[in-house]
């Protein structure tokens, strides 16, 4: 295994840096993941919040290189995992997904194959990392049942997909997903389809991992979620991390005009000020600046606002230029690309 | 109306809108009028004109089926196209984009123009019994098999005599003197029968029953799907034989028969469709607005399927021609159709002469049917992606 | 006469919502039952029923917000369509405007067709894809009778401005729209009649937070503009507290509590709203407290638990009469048996006969030496047999010892905080120690 560099325990678990990966569609280049960088530690639960067309998908599925390449192509960035660098070999790649990295999907009955038994499906996770005969396997399954919650797994082992109910049917993922017994599991909305009642005990179960030491690489796009679950969030926003912060932090200030508009969604509601054009965000500078009220001329500068710490404290930081000292303050940004002079936007804060 | 206001929706007045169905609809009328038109001309046939209706075409009982399910695709098929002359602009436009589609397109519409008009106007090829076995153009054989040559004659060796090929007659000639290429058009004629008794009423029944069984579900499914599957054990070919014992050889009849027997699998078809759609949104709003099954169906199901339906439809088709080509084959259709079957059996056991000597009849209808299947398999397939609605708009 | 376009000027129009009720109900359910049969056989025969919707009354006014709330197997998707047609109602009545739905016919049947309209949940399959939106928000217009291209045009082109679109649109394919225009054109789709009432499946429920907070404020626009009534159904809290006048409560076809969205959210009379709030995650990172209910199991609609058919899964579940339990041993004693009951034995209890006695009462935390000898011996008759993998038994020893009023009987009706509730606990003849429900 090629090493990135010598791994030591306060090393984080997975590290992150500057990735970019680029989709090809009917319209041009989409640059999904555009310069993202993060780093979850042993037995963390980060979060990643975003909304559709935000990257968090396609990041975390670049992580592990599942994303389909074509139409989509990583093309940049480093991936580390426990100092083994991801990016550089296939095999390498091979022998940490699905097994020290596991990875949990939206749609439970989308993941699992109809036509093989839940225990087949178990098995065949079980075995696809580790010489292990078939009695042991079994035993491993059913015990893996358990580990998730599944009453009478002895007997369920045997059943097929369909005969599992939503919840049931996502704690199976989970399983398979913790077959290789990870370090790490990415789960992508794992509770969105499921009842609240189910999401509650999902919730549950999610903590009881992180519990046994397990990391955890969240996305989700519900905000209650993340505060039940996250010890760090990661806010992205047109393929860029926004803002950063533990849990607490980042509920309490939300320092970017994004969060910020997030959190006031769940508040009332109200018709959005600029709609966003039909799928085509800035390329450059802050991309949330055609829907911010704080808009001004420096947010269209550089490739992203650089980040500054929210309410001086050093580990909640926001990537925006309201934050930056001197910033010029008698003209704004309207929607349009227009300049407007500040008298006519009120600030709040 | 409104004058200068802007018509708004919640100005409309609905008590004043008839909200019942219209009775009389443009494809109605003209498919009422079309078949008015051909009961007269029956009538006049069968009371006045007696063997010839028009030029030298004596009109048969399928010719009647035919017709009457021609004035059912032009009614229902070719009016609502007129209608959406921008639909109809881009899917000519998409065709034209795809060179082996508008290849077999052409070749199928081509085979179809020539096939029926011209045994109609011109009659049966003609016989020439002193022009018997010519070859096609740059073949040469014994001058001594038939009375003339039409092409030139070349002296042999010896007593040796050779008749060439005439490019005036291209493809030769068969037993009787009759232009390969005469039948080879006059072959046509079954095959464009087929596929248009086939579209107009074979079809038509499969979509039905298959929309039917789809959206009623329950005893009505049960019923339809397990008549599909009694029909699927019967043998067409058994059933035509009976039916030939009694009424002789008839293209009718071969298609009456292999057509009740074969709209199974289109309608499980439909039917499958019909069942993973009828949860989608826009087809439970149609539902939810009143529309009928056969509404909804028509509108919202069917154009959606075309993916799996139209290749269907068309394998179907090229099915049905190689079973007319195979039962002419055999010698139980009507000698008059000159079907490409029959022609080829012709070839394969001549008069008087060993089959390999003038392997030119057979081998013409036999290429012009594995042709014309390739081009109707070709057709089904770069129709269905013209019509796909993620095939690039 | 031109007007500005867009729906700014629209805000005015009718100005502030009032909630008091304006006489007779816009649509009265009585007593609504959907059931499916279940059927074996060649012959269909029926050997079985889901209750889908079975027996819920409610009443939607004009111009309010009613929210219908509930899981999967709630029964809230069937009731709509059974309002909608869409599925034919086996007993109870549906009366729109005075009349009774089930007996209109012929015009008065399409009329009501058309002031009933629906949105539906997934705004990706809202739309023909073969058909430019332009037809497809015509649709309605068109299925009612009105003929002429041109009007029907004109009607869309000014619907679509009026929801935020652009009248260019009409010429577009669904694929070229984003969720949210998406579902804005179904508004205007479900606007183009002019109905009285609007069902919204899950209006919101695939659309990113944002947008989700757009599109509730344009529906309540809508309301507010053309004092249109919306029946809004919805399994996300949020949306109802924010968005709806009312809300009705389902729970396996049944309406379990209804009123006031504040007094239900903030003083849930029933238990099962009350599992269902508090299964909701706060937004307050430091409040990590997930209640959970008795047990998972959802029952199946085609068998629910006799008496209240919440039993199995409540908290609350009122214990044996005259029985020496304290309120802690009971609800330990409860979650036992329940658990047993409906099979959802916890992992670390085979049901095989491998697990020991121990580790079952360590599993469900079993108070030691009960006041109760006989409860005393039928739980550890259960224990015993749950050790050996004997299940029915387990059941029939903790039924017979642990019986319940819930399961017995079903809740008469009372009143809560000035709602209707079905729930023992609440009923002053049942002797259950009350418990506070303020959250």
């Amino acid at each position: 295994m090629r090493m990135a560099g010598p791994a030591a325990d306060d090393d984080p678990l997975l590290s992150v840096s500057d990735l970019r990966t680029h989709i090809e569609t009917d319209r041009g280049t989409v640059r999904a993941v555009d310069g993202v960088s993060f780093a979850v530690e042993r037995g963390e639960a980060v979060c990643l919040v975003g909304e559709s067309g935000s990257g968090k998908s396609v990041t975390c599925e670049s992580l592990t290189g599942i994303v389909p390449q074509p139409p989509a192509e990583i093309v940049d960035g480093d991936v580390s995992f426990d100092g083994i660098d991801l990016r550089a070999d296939d095999t390498d790649l091979r022998a940490i997904r699905g097994n020290r990295i596991g990875h949990v999907f939206q749609n439970p009955q989308h993941a699992l194959d109809p036509v093989y038994s839940v225990g087949e499906q178990l098995i065949e996770a079980i075995t696809a990392h580790g010489d292990v005969g078939e009695r042991a396997a079994r035993e491993r399954a059913v015990d893996l049942l358990r580990r998730v919650g599944i009453p009478r797994a002895g007997v369920r082992i045997d059943d097929y997909p369909h005969e599992f109910s939503g919840g049931m049917a996502q704690r199976v993922a989970i399983a398979i997903a913790l077959a290789g017994d990870p370090d790490l599991l990415i789960a992508d909305e794992p509770t969105t389809a499921v009842d609240v009642t189910v999401q509650a005990r999902l919730i549950e179960l999610l903590r009881d991992l992180l519990g046994d030491g397990m990391a955890l690489l969240l996305i989700t796009h519900d905000l209650r979620v993340v505060a039940s679950l996250a010890d760090r969030v990661l806010v992205l926003f047109g393929g860029q991390i926004v803002e950063r912060g533990p849990v607490g932090e980042v509920f309490e200030r939300p320092g970017h005009p994004y969060t910020q508009a997030l959190f006031d969604s769940y508040d009332g509601f109200e018709q959005l000020e600029d709609r966003p054009a039909r799928g085509d965000l800035p390329t450059d500078g802050c991309r949330f600046r055609p829907e911010c009220p704080h808009a001004v001329s420096a947010c269209e500068t550089g490739v992203q606002p650089p980040f500054y710490a929210v309410d001086g404290a050093p580990d909640h930081a926001a990537s925006c230029v309201y934050y930056t000292e001197g910033r010029d303050e008698t003209t704004v940004l309207d929607g349009n690309g227009g300049v407007r002079p500040t008298g006519e936007v009120t600030e709040d804060d | 109306m409104e004058s200068s206001e802007r018509p708004r929706f919640e100005r409309v007045d609905w008590s004043e809108i008839d909200t019942e169905q219209r009775l009389v609809t443009t494809q109605r009328a003209l498919f009422v009028a079309g078949l008015l038109v051909l009961a007269g001309l029956f009538v006049y046939d069968y009371y006045y004109a007696h063997v010839y209706l028009v030029a030298e075409w004596n009109v048969t009982p399928i010719d009647w089926a035919v017709l009457t399910g021609l004035v059912g695709l032009v009614s229902y098929g070719v009016v609502p196209a007129l209608r959406n002359r921008a639909a109809v602009r881009r899917t000519y436009e998409s065709i034209r984009s795809r060179p082996v589609l508008t290849a077999a397109l052409a070749f199928l519409a081509v085979f179809g123009l020539l096939g029926t008009l011209l045994p109609t106007l011109l009659g049966r090829p003609e016989l020439h019994f002193g022009y018997a076995y010519q070859p096609p153009v740059g073949v040469t054989v014994d001058a001594g098999w038939s009375p003339n040559c039409f092409g030139t004659i070349v002296q042999g060796q010896g007593i040796q005599r050779y008749c060439e090929g005439s490019i005036l007659i291209p493809l030769g000639t068969n037993g009787r003197g009759q232009l390969m290429e005469a039948m080879l058009v006059a072959g046509a004629r079954p095959a464009i029968y087929v596929v248009l008794f086939t579209a107009a009423f074979i079809v038509p029944l499969a979509t039905a029953v298959g929309v039917a069984a789809g959206f009623r579900g329950g005893r009505l499914d049960d019923l339809l799907m397990t008549y599909v599957d009694v029909q699927l054990c019967i043998p067409a070919i058994f059933l035509y034989f009976i039916g030939y014992m009694y009424v002789g050889p008839s293209l009718l009849l071969l298609l009456v028969t292999f057509g009740l027997l074969s709209w199974g699998p289109v309608a499980r078809l439909v039917r499958s469709e019909v069942l993973q759609r009828r949860e989608d949104g826009y087809v439970v709003v149609a539902r939810s607005l009143g529309g009928s099954d056969a509404y909804v169906a028509r509108r919202h199901v069917l154009p959606n399927v075309t993916n799996t339906l139209v290749p269907a439809v068309f394998h179907l088709f090229a099915i049905l021609i190689l079973a007319e080509a195979g039962v002419a084959f055999l010698g139980f259709s009507d000698v008059e159709l000159y079907s490409w079957g029959s022609t080829i059996a012709e070839g394969l056991s001549p008069d008087r002469m060993a089959a390999y000597q003038v392997w030119w009849i057979s081998t013409v209808p036999a290429v012009a049917l594995a042709a014309t299947v390739v081009a109707l398999k070709l057709a089904g397939d770069g129709l269905r992606d013209v019509l796909d609605p993620r095939g690039g708009r | 006469m031109t007007e500005p376009t867009g729906g700014d000027h629209d805000r005015s129009a009718l100005g502030e919502r009032t909630v008091d009720r304006r006489g007779d109900p816009l649509l009265s359910v009585t007593d609504l039952e959907t059931h499916y049969p279940i059927t074996e056989g060649w012959l269909r025969r029926e050997v079985g029923r889901v209750r889908a919707v079975d027996g819920v009354s409610v009443d939607v006014y004009e111009g309010e917000t009613l929210g219908l709330v509930g899981e999967s197997g709630s029964g809230k998707t069937t009731l709509a369509h059974s309002l909608l047609g869409l599925e034919a109602p086996t007993a109870g009545t549906i009366r729109f405007d005075g009349d009774r739905v089930g007996e209109l016919t012929g015009a008065a049947k399409r009329a009501f067709r058309r002031r009933v309209q629906l949105i539906v949940q997934d705004p990706n399959d809202a739309f023909n894809p073969r058909l430019q939106v332009g037809t497809a928000v015509a649709e309605p217009l068109a299925l009612n009778g009105m003929d002429d291209a041109e009007r029907r045009q004109a009607i869309v082109e000014d619907v679509l401005e009026r929801v935020g679109l652009a009248a260019d649109d009409t010429g577009r394919y669904p694929h070229e729209f984003s969720d949210g225009e998406k579902q804005r054109l179904a508004i205007a789709r479900a606007l183009v009649v002019d109905p009285d009432l609007l069902v919204a499946d899950e209006p919101t429920s695939a659309l990113d937070a944002r947008v989700q907070s757009d599109i509730l404020a344009l529906l309540d626009e809508v309301r507010r503009a053309f004092d249109v009534s919306i029946l809004c159904i919805s399994h996300d809290i949020d949306v109802v507290r924010r968005f709806c006048d009312r809300v009705a409560v389902m729970y396996l076809g049944e309406i379990v509590e209804r009123g006031p969205v504040d007094a239900v959210l903030e003083r849930p009379a029933h238990p099962y709203t009350k599992v269902l709030l508090d299964s909701v995650p706060s937004l307050d990172p430091s409040d990590r407290d997930l209640p959970a209910p008795l047990t998972d199991t959802i029952p199946d609609p085609a068998d629910p638990p006799s008496g209240c058919r919440f039993h199995t899964r409540c908290p609350a579940v009122i214990g044996p009469e005259d029985a020496d339990l304290s309120t802690d041993q009971w609800e330990r004693l409860a979650a036992l048996r329940f658990t047993v009951q409906v099979g959802e034995l916890p992992a670390r209890i085979d049901g095989d006969g491998t697990t020991s006695e121990t580790v079952v009462r360590e599993t469900f935390d079993l108070p030691d030496d009960l006041a109760d000898e006989r409860i005393e011996s039928g739980v550890d008759d259960a224990v015993a047999a749950l050790a050996d993998g004997d299940l029915d038994r387990a059941r029939e020893r903790l039924a017979a010892v642990l019986p319940s009023v819930c399961e017995q009987q079903v809740p008469a009706t009372v009143e809560i905080d000035g709602r209707p509730v079905q729930c023992h606990r609440a009923d002053p003849e049942f002797d259950a120690a009350p418990r506070p429900w303020n959250r």
